[in-house]
């Protein structure tokens, strides 16, 4: 009954009820909010840079080297030489020297030009359905391309210029799905990956013309791509520079329609992985002598960009304090105006025997009701905005968050929002409490 | 002791006073001593200022007063504790006052429930009884603030009566209504604290009803 009693005076109070009760679902929102955000963030750009030791790309930004690297979100500084880059496969200190190409993507879907290893070795990926790419222009999908795109093996489609937006299709050369990838949760479900010979093969005049800039694409739109000429160099050297997976490309077809200089191709970058701690004091240092390389590590990027995210996330987390303290405060003028318009009632419930306990009690249980209706429909708004927000971040910056994470602080939070609303609710229930029912009476009854 | 019980002067009251007054200011208000039996009827009239509304909130305990006692049953009211004192409030007396205040979150049934539930005596079927008997049945399930004044009232009388207390003190109850409903609802006091065993004690100074009670005292008088 006393439930009962303290629930229906919330009811029956929408408009201040439901301030209180917004104010806090709002500030409960939005802790959870940045708590989810900086917890998925934190923790897949750590599970990604913990994959690769060391990015070699060219000279620039060494974030944006991982970003686009690693992450696949930035665009690259530049390219390199394959053959400037070779010394790391046959370094002893290095497990796995992977290299990559960009420069296209299809519906916003980044084209990766490397080998197999990129898949089995950095991601554990696994082909769920079909085969390997082996001839250039076959490419393997990972599954949220297959599932959004809906393609499947057999499948063919033309690949842009361009890694986000993009200038113009490449209408002569038709990619075609072979293999489609189990799902990882990774950034790899995300990405179309395919040989480097594809990406040289899209792209033959760039190794003439030097690195290809991304970011001006657009310039590229008077390209005339000529299809008849020289197709991708011999694979004997890309199995040459990842010595350690030549077996692995034994059954690789190769196309020796024509040959062009080594010396003249060009990747990306090297996604670089060491199989001694000595070679995380060697290796940064030889690649950063030399002039058109820059190695960047992952783990470090990604602590400074983390630093420079925090102070911005916590300025959030103290908003959200503010909305808090401000929801407390509305929840204590809720509640003494409550005991304003109720004191007859109050005084009703005396004559009729209520004792103060009961009624301190049934005050004390509105602020439960308030602090509990508010917390848990902050809880859900939070997720349920997270939810969409990942959607939003899966769409534009191909990169898997959701709603469905839960933290232990969060059940923290929920509980100790119910006990300040409780506790808010002592102060006016001590006012119920010294309530002079004879003066009361007096006055208006 | 032998004389005394054979002429009633050791006789259990209900309600028996001693000497009690209260202080507003520098104003002294002394009450005429009252010994009240059980089932009995009691009319307390006087002007404004007179003190009435001061007296019926001593004898029900709600309000201490400066000098005296007030037992009810043969318990000193104001040597109990406040909570022992809320619980014999609930148990024993029931109110009715001229404006008729309820818990606006609640129904009508909800309200003649929590009355009982705050005395642990919840009984549905009292509540029904008593709702047929005023005619107010069908309006069991409807808020207590679709309710006309008159139907207030005699919602409230039915609060007064749902936990059967050994008394009903009813402050002006009349003294808001038009004489047809004041007659209505000073029957439905009589009546049902009659049917009940119930002492009934009235406070007024509505002259509409003072013929309707043989024992009255008249706060003037003192």
């Amino acid at each position: 009954m006393i439930f009962k009693l303290a629930l229906r005076n919330i009811i029956t109070r929408p408009l201040s009820s439901g301030l209180s009760v917004v104010l806090l679902s709002s500030s409960i929102m939005v802790i959870i909010l940045s708590m989810l955000t900086m917890k998925q963030m934190k923790y897949k750009f750590n599970e990604n840079a913990n994959k690769i030791d060391l990015v070699v790309g060219a000279k620039g930004s060494r974030l944006q080297s991982v970003l686009c690297n690693v992450f696949h979100i930035d665009y690259p500084n530049g390219n390199i030489k394959l053959n400037e880059v070779s010394f790391l496969a046959k370094h002893p200190f290095v497990k796995s020297a992977i290299p990559i190409s960009l420069g296209d993507s299809y519906k916003k879907h980044r084209i990766i030009g490397t080998n197999p290893n990129f898949i089995t070795h950095i991601y554990n990926g696994s082909i769920s359905k079909g085969n390997i790419f082996i001839k250039p222009l076959e490419v393997v999908i990972g599954s949220n391309v297959a599932a959004k795109l809906k393609l499947d093996i057999g499948d063919s489609f033309n690949g842009s210029h361009g890694i986000e937006e993009s200038t113009h299709d490449h209408e002569d050369f038709l990619y075609r799905v072979v293999g489609i990838l189990s799902p990882t949760g990774e950034i790899i479900d995300q990405l179309i990956v395919t040989s480097l010979e594809s990406v040289w093969q899209v792209h033959p005049d760039d190794d003439k013309k030097g690195s290809f800039d991304l970011k001006t694409a657009e310039e590229h739109d008077h390209h005339i791509h000529d299809h008849k000429s020289e197709i991708s160099k011999n694979n004997k050297e890309i199995t040459t520079f990842d010595l350690k997976t030549a077996e692995e490309h034994d059954h690789h077809i190769h196309d020796h329609k024509s040959e062009i200089s080594k010396n003249n191709k060009e990747i990306t970058a090297v996604l670089v992985n060491y199989n001694s701690p000595r070679a995380k004091f060697t290796i940064p240092g030889i690649v950063n002598q030399k002039n058109a390389l820059m190695g960047a590590e992952p783990a470090i990027e990604i602590k400074q960009l983390l630093e420079l995210i925090e102070p911005a996330v916590n300025i959030i987390y103290v908003l959200s304090l503010f909305i808090f303290g401000l929801s407390i405060f509305s929840i204590l003028v809720t509640l003494l105006n409550s005991m304003k318009d109720r004191k007859y009632e109050i005084s009703m419930m005396r004559v009729g025997g209520a004792s103060i306990r009961l009624i301190f009690v049934s005050i004390i249980l509105e602020g439960f009701f308030i602090g509990l209706i508010g917390s848990i429909s902050g809880l859900i708004l939070g997720h349920s905005i997270m939810g969409i927000m990942a959607r939003f971040l899966n769409l534009n910056y191909n990169y898997q968050f959701t709603g469905l994470v839960f933290d232990r602080l969060e059940f923290a939070l929920l509980f100790m929002t119910i006990l300040i609303g409780m506790t808010t609710a002592i102060f006016p229930a001590i006012t119920a409490y010294r309530l002079d029912i004879s003066k009361t009476l007096k006055n208006k009854i | 002791m032998l004389l005394a019980y054979i002429f009633g002067l050791n006789q259990k009251k209900l309600i028996r006073t001693n000497n009690i007054s209260v202080k507003y200011g520098d104003i002294d208000i002394k009450f005429p001593n009252i010994n009240l039996d059980y089932g009995g009827q009691l009319l307390i009239i006087g002007k404004s200022g007179s003190g009435k509304t001061s007296l019926l909130n001593i004898l029900g305990g709600l309000l201490a007063p400066e000098t005296g006692n007030v037992l009810v049953n043969d318990v000193d009211l104001f040597s109990l504790t406040n909570n022992k004192r809320d619980n014999f409030r609930g148990q024993q007396i029931g109110f009715v006052f001229q404006t008729p205040h309820f818990i606006k979150s609640l129904s009508v049934n909800d309200n003649l429930k929590f009355s009982q539930y705050m005395s642990s005596k919840v009984n549905q079927s009292k509540i029904d009884i008593l709702l047929k008997k005023v005619d107010l049945n069908h309006l069991k399930n409807s808020s207590i603030q679709n309710l006309s004044e008159g139907e207030k009232q005699r919602i409230s009388i039915i609060r007064a009566l749902v936990n059967q207390p050994s008394i009903i003190f009813a402050d002006e109850p009349t003294s808001a209504l038009d004489d047809g409903s004041c007659y209505n609802v000073v029957d439905l006091l009589t009546n049902l604290s009659q049917e009940n065993n119930t002492t009934l004690v009235i406070v007024t100074h509505d002259k509409r009803i003072k013929d309707k009670f043989p024992n009255k005292i008249n706060l003037n008088d003192f």
